[in-house]
């Protein structure tokens, strides 16, 4: 099978270690353009250090990250960013006393403007680039939940989880990434949001055409519903890979998971 | 140089050494537990060099005249004291801001030690100026050459090793070290497992506080004289002492002790046309190594969850 | 940051400031202890009555709507305040002192309210200012005016030393950088003899087209103004040239940035933001401020010693900033006035001003934790224009 035309990821013998803990061991990981990706396995598989690693959070301690042609491998984390890979984190991670549009903005970054002339002198100019990028976001956010666009100048405290998400995934998307991670996206919201919420990543996934995504979740779900293709993790290694259908039946899988011997 | 000289050089870091790695312990103790620096630290210090001279004041007028009941009466009534006032300042200033962002307890910490610091110069009989601290140690000296050891250092050293060795004894070998232990490793695990959390805070308080006044004792003994201010530097020295040390790690806070006295002795010695200038070496120094070695010299654990 | 609902007022909110100013005149001219003490009485009744009117949000709403018109009508109080004690040097030193201390706090509050960067030496760039327009003024000829700019200059230059060390460390560590240079600067001044050692340096005094600061304002026998009046409209003309500096730059995609890493430096890098960067800029831009503010201190105190800049200092400098409202301008401008004017009015407590800001500083943190202004969301825009 030939898919080297279209990989949009490529990791290679990906491997990390904390002390004496292998927490990623020599993982190969492709993602192909467009697709979306269930990330499965049991907790400390090593699903999240996978994004961190891929994200520049960690240095990798073997192995090599290619994206979009360009080797990632031990970038940095704005490298990474600038490339065109987002990501949401586990335990969402926003500024809480800031606004939905400040917390929104600071995914936009590679888009702004950030001389020092233009923000604080050419204030004329700099109010048009803030009322462009208001109607982007509140379009974006639009998508999500009409009413949700209507509160953009409200602190995200103020704010239920499921609208937290949303905020967090506008964040993500509002520069046009290539990659979007979603680390648990489910994590502290009841079924029913959930699946609300993944109605919601499908549809805006429609509209910016070629996103590609990769998912950690527990919620098989969610992973049945949304995703094209799964990899099984466990010990930091590649167990299994296929559509959720074939790795949902395989035996090495429901051993990781029920640790049958 | 001479010899002898350059040994008085050494014994005097010696002692400064010991002063700092008591306070630096104290920080080191607190941070454990609770994550947070404890700013009030020196002051706390200095609280107990005065509550000694206050008891010593107390013990000649109902007319106790021998200078070791007296000394042994000292050091028990101040650790006890400070151990009250650092437990109570963990109550009822640090832990209500637990999870309010670290300045803020830096802050009120600091500010609680401007407060002691403050009323300390404003209500102590003549507070503003220095006092004479009681000689309570045996004046002997022994000379070799250009060399004199006094027998009060020497006993003091001693003595500060013994405090050293007894906390980390206690933090190593007890069922309370172990609960402190606990809770430094894991707030959150060691309350579900049935630890006080609170009480093992306050209590940590109230050890480090106390090691503190012995700190303050010591350095009334040994200079003669105390300060309403002497903790403001004190505190800084030890503060700057854990974290060149490594936070958290008790014996990092006796390393970074030692080593700033050993710098400041150095300064002296080696700057002998500026002697002046040995507290800008040091600290200089300090700031170095900070950008060396970021979270100090035995590297904190740290584990940001992602 | 508070957003309770409140409705603009523009008729309540310019009554409190001309209610804020007829204050100051009054508390600024008494001389009798009892009558201050009433004021302050009074002044704190006013304020818990305004609160269950809540007359605070409704300030914060006309703000944001009449934004420029607010920030005028308090220029003009200003202005008056100084034109009512025209001839009164002491009112006018403490007035100027004030601003110039509200200077120095806006640029605290750039390093640590916005990037998050603690500084706990600001009295030690305060002192470099001051320094620095002391030995510009004796060596050389040049314009006050430059060897402001300068004593801001240097101040920044000397903050680069830190940059490292502040920026390979953090929270407490970083704490310790600033902590240990701040008693570095203060010995180090003492034990030098180039600098003056503890007895420190005289300062010449501003001159601005020809006209030397020191000098009496006299027009004929009939008028004599202070000549304090002078410092005091340069100290306002910088403290306004601050606040617009700061707004504009909370106002941006740069203000964004620093807030963002301030809550979040891991969320921040993954969004592309350069934390050393926009850090090291903020450290700077605020060493800058602080060091002008030091170099005009200096200029019109007349000399300079280094037991004005020790640690404690720094700590005052913090205070101020915490007291007022992390983040806001306002409310450090406000909190800077409280600070400096207080205890000089207020003799009694002139010996327990110490013991007195630790109290306070200690209930604030526990009970108000936002400060006595907290800060609001950011508006990009000036008051009124929405996208």
């Amino acid at each position: 099978m030939n898919r080297s035309s279209d990989l949009l990821l490529d990791c290679q013998g990906l491997t990390r270690h904390f002390g004496g803990l292998v927490a990623l061991d020599g993982l190969d990981l492709q993602v192909r353009e467009g697709e979306i990706l269930g990330l499965i396995g049991p907790n400390g598989s090593g699903k999240t250090t996978m994004f961190n690693v891929v994200t520049g959070i960690y240095g990798a301690h073997g192995g090599r990250v290619e994206f979009d042609g360009n080797d990632l491998t031990n970038a940095t984390a704005q490298q990474v960013y600038r490339s065109g890979i987002v990501r949401t984190f586990q335990r969402s991670r926003m500024c809480l006393e800031l606004s939905v549009f400040d917390n929104i903005m600071v995914g936009n970054h590679r888009r702004l403007n950030h001389g020092l002339w233009f923000n604080l002198f050419k204030r004329g100019a700099f109010a048009d680039q803030y009322k462009k990028n208001y109607a982007e976001a509140h379009e974006l956010i639009e998508i999500f939940d009409p009413p949700l666009a209507e509160r953009l100048d409200f602190p995200v405290d103020t704010f239920p989880m499921i609208d937290r998400r949303r905020i967090e995934i506008c964040r993500a998307l509002i520069s046009h990434p290539k990659l979007l991670l979603l680390d648990e996206p489910s994590a502290g919201m009841t079924h029913d949001e959930t699946m609300q919420l993944m109605d919601d990543i499908l549809t805006v996934r429609k509209r910016l055409s070629g996103l590609t995504i990769i998912i950690i979740e527990h919620e098989m779900g969610v992973i049945e519903r949304i995703t094209d293709h799964c990899v099984v993790l466990n010990f930091g290694r590649k167990i299994c890979e296929g559509t959720f259908k074939k790795v949902s039946t395989d035996s090495n899988v429901q051993e990781a998971y029920l640790g049958v011997e | 140089m001479d010899i002898g000289f350059l040994g008085q050089y050494v014994v005097n870091g010696l002692m400064l050494g010991m002063m700092y790695s008591l306070v630096a312990v104290g920080f080191t103790l607190f941070f454990g537990v609770l994550d947070i620096i404890k700013f009030s630290h020196g002051d706390v210090l200095m609280v107990g060099a005065f509550a000694g001279l206050t008891t010593f004041f107390g013990l000649e007028a109902i007319g106790i005249e021998s200078a070791w009941i007296q000394l042994v009466t000292i050091v028990v009534v101040s650790c006890v004291l400070t151990g009250i006032l650092g437990s109570m300042i963990g109550k009822y200033l640090v832990l209500p801001l637990k999870s309010a962002p670290a300045l803020n307890t830096l802050l009120i910490t600091l500010m609680a030690g401007t407060v002691l610091r403050e009323c300390i110069r404003l209500f102590f009989p003549d507070g503003s100026n220095p006092k004479p601290f009681p000689s309570l140690l045996p004046s002997e000296s022994y000379s070799w050459g250009n060399f004199t050891l006094r027998l009060d250092s020497l006993m003091l050293l001693i003595f500060g090793t013994l405090v050293i060795v007894a906390i980390s004894l206690l933090i190593n070998k007890t069922k309370l070290g172990l609960a402190i232990r606990a809770v430094a490793q894991d707030g959150e695990t060691a309350k579900i497992m049935g630890i006080n959390f609170t009480l093992v805070v306050i209590v940590t308080f109230a050890i480090g506080s106390g090691v503190a006044a012995i700190a303050g004792i010591m350095n009334g003994l040994y200079y003669n004289e105390i300060n309403f201010d002497m903790g403001l530097l004190l505190g800084v020295i030890g503060f700057s002492a854990a974290i060149v040390g490594g936070l958290g790690n008790i014996y990092g806070a006796i390393l970074g002790g030692f080593l700033f006295a050993g710098l400041q002795t150095f300064g002296a010695v080696a700057l002998p046309f500026a002697s002046a200038y040995k507290d800008v070496f040091a600290f200089a120094v300090i700031i170095m190594i900070m950008a060396w070695r970021p979270t100090g010299l035995i590297a904190e654990r740290t584990s940001e969850r992602v | 940051m508070s957003n309770k609902i409140a409705s603009p007022s523009l008729p309540i909110s310019l009554a409190v400031i001309a209610l804020g100013t007829a204050f100051a005149i009054l508390f600024l001219g008494a001389e009798n202890e009892y009558l201050i003490g009433s004021l302050l009485v009074f002044v704190t009744l006013a304020v818990v009555a305004s609160s269950k009117f809540n007359i605070l949000n409704r300030m914060y709403a006309t703000f944001a709507v009449h934004e420029v018109l607010m920030q005028a009508a308090i220029v003009v109080a200003t202005l008056l305040l100084v034109a009512w004690f025209y001839d009164d040097h002491f009112s006018l030193l403490m007035i100027t002192a004030a601003m110039v201390y509200a200077i120095a706090a806006i640029g605290l509050n750039i390093q640590f309210g916005y990037a998050g960067v603690l500084n706990f030496a600001g009295a030690a760039f305060l002192g470099i200012g001051c320094y620095t327009s002391a030995v510009l003024g004796q060596y050389t000829n040049l314009p006050s005016m430059l060897i402001l700019c300068l004593g801001g200059l240097v101040a920044a230059v000397i903050g680069t030393i830190l940059i490292l060390p502040v920026l390979r460390t953090s929270g407490h560590y970083a704490a310790l950088v600033t902590i240990a240079f701040s008693i570095l600067f203060k010995t180090f001044l003492e034990v030098n003899d180039v600098l003056g050692g503890p007895q420190g340096l005289n300062v010449k005094p501003t001159v601005l087209f020809g006209w030397n600061f020191n000098t009496n304002i006299e027009i004929r026998d009939e008028f004599e103004a202070s000549f304090y009046l002078c410092y005091a409209l340069l100290a306002l003309f910088l403290l306004a040239l601050a606040f617009i500096f700061t707004r504009r730059l909370e106002r941006s995609w740069i203000g964004l940035s620093m807030d963002s890493i301030r809550l979040d430096e891991t969320a921040s890098a993954c969004y592309g933001l350069n934390i050393a960067l926009w850090k090291s800029v903020a450290f700077t831009f605020g060493n800058f401020l602080i060091g002008v503010a030091g170099a005009m201190y200096g200029q019109m105190l007349g000399y300079v010693a280094p037991s004005n800049f020790t640690f404690g200092d720094s700590l005052i400098l913090v205070s101020i900033v915490l007291l007022g409202g992390i983040g806001n301008p306002w409310g450090v401008i406000t909190a800077a006035s409280i600070v400096i004017l207080l205890p000089e009015k207020f003799q009694i407590i002139q010996e327990y001003r110490f013991l007195l800001y630790g109290i306070v500083v200690i209930f604030i943190l526990l009970y108000r934790p936002k400060g006595l202004l907290p800060r609001q969301l950011r508006n990009y825009l000036p008051g009124g224009m929405k996208a």
